[in-house]
């Protein structure tokens, strides 16, 4: 049954699919009737992403989005294949818990490439009409509650995602006549994800303890996000461009 | 391979101690260096790993008593 919160119809972009909050995307897109280009480097990660999806015209891609003279070819290779685009999800994003005094430009640099420039590249392909759905498209960045508030040795990747919380808001504007909309989404700390085990395998057991007891409601799963994400590509949020959405358990609350 | 003066002034610069007068030898004991804190942790954690391509935990790393300890955990075979 169509409901305004479905995604029939869809034809979707979704980075970092290989795994985390961009494979949950992906899964929970395909329930809600979407067609999904899923896109991330390791491709047995993705084939894994792809067989857990529900039956559509999907595809997948094995592409790292920091080479950026093969994104357009990308696209255009997903167009062919899927359909013209009517969604855009950039879940690819790497972490560095790093004090400043270990830090140097290049890490600044990588960092920026795949959480940031990556995004807009790809965003200022797909907003091309020749690739985008007649009716508008919604694109979804996903940022972190780091992009708002902080931690001590995070300072790459806060500011990393604090650029697509700002980003998002110049885009919104400048694509609203073309039917585009623009959010980000910031995650408080996602359980499961590799990016989390990665974080926590940093921390000792009380300051992982400290770290959970700040989320009012517990670490969120992969679901919470997707599910907000859905809702941002689907036409019920047809009023809603150039915001951020936090989906944290309250963290930010306090 | 890595010479133990040089891994201990990676060390002093992971502790950010200025003090070039500041002693650290093989015998002192991390853990109750004035500037050890959770932030050096982490970035000596980051130092052995550009150092020396190892990740260690901070769980292996609440075992690290001594700088003896750390060359030790590293592995006696990268330093001469």
């Amino acid at each position: 049954m169509d409901s305004i919160f479905n995604l029939s119809n869809k034809n979707i972009i979704a980075t970092g699919a290989s795994s985390g909050i961009g494979r949950q995307c992906a899964i929970t897109f395909s329930r809600l009737g979407a067609n999904i280009i899923l896109i991330a480097r390791n491709e047995e990660r993705l084939k894994e992403t792809f067989n857990k999806l529900d039956k559509g015209n999907h595809l997948f891609i094995s592409q790292d989005i920091t080479d950026y003279d093969k994104l357009e070819d990308m696209v255009k290779n997903a167009v062919k294949e899927v359909g013209p685009i009517s969604g855009f999800v950039h879940s690819a994003g790497i972490e560095m818990t790093l004090p400043l005094r270990s830090m140097n430009t290049s890490y600044y640099e990588d960092m920026f490439a795949v959480n940031v420039i990556s995004s807009f590249e790809l965003a200022k392909i797909i907003s091309k009409k020749k690739y985008l759905d007649k009716n508008g498209a919604s694109f979804v960045f996903i940022s972190s509650i780091f992009g708002i508030t902080s931690q001590p040795a995070i300072i790459a990747y806060s500011s990393s995602k604090g650029a697509l919380i700002s980003g998002v808001k110049s885009i919104a504007l400048e694509l609203a006549s073309k039917k585009i909309r623009a959010n980000c989404i910031s995650p408080g700390q996602i359980e499961s994800t590799s990016m989390t085990e990665n974080i926590f395998d940093k921390l000792s057991k009380e300051e992982k303890i400290k770290r959970i007891e700040m989320y009012p409601l517990g670490l969120g799963k992969p679901e919470d996000i997707a599910n907000a994400c859905a809702f941002l590509l689907s036409d019920a949020s047809r009023w809603i461009t150039g915001t951020n959405l936090i989906v944290d358990g309250g963290y930010s609350a306090k | 391979m890595m010479k133990k003066e040089e891994f201990i002034k990676e060390l002093k610069d992971a502790l950010e101690i200025e003090d070039e007068n500041k002693e650290i030898t093989l015998e002192t004991d991390i853990r109750y260096v004035e500037e050890y804190d959770s932030l050096s942790v982490l970035a000596i954690i980051a130092m052995i790993d550009k150092n020396f391509n190892k990740q260690i935990s901070s769980l292996e790393f609440t075992k690290i008593t001594t700088v003896k300890s750390l060359m030790d955990l590293i592995g006696e075979e990268y330093f001469e």
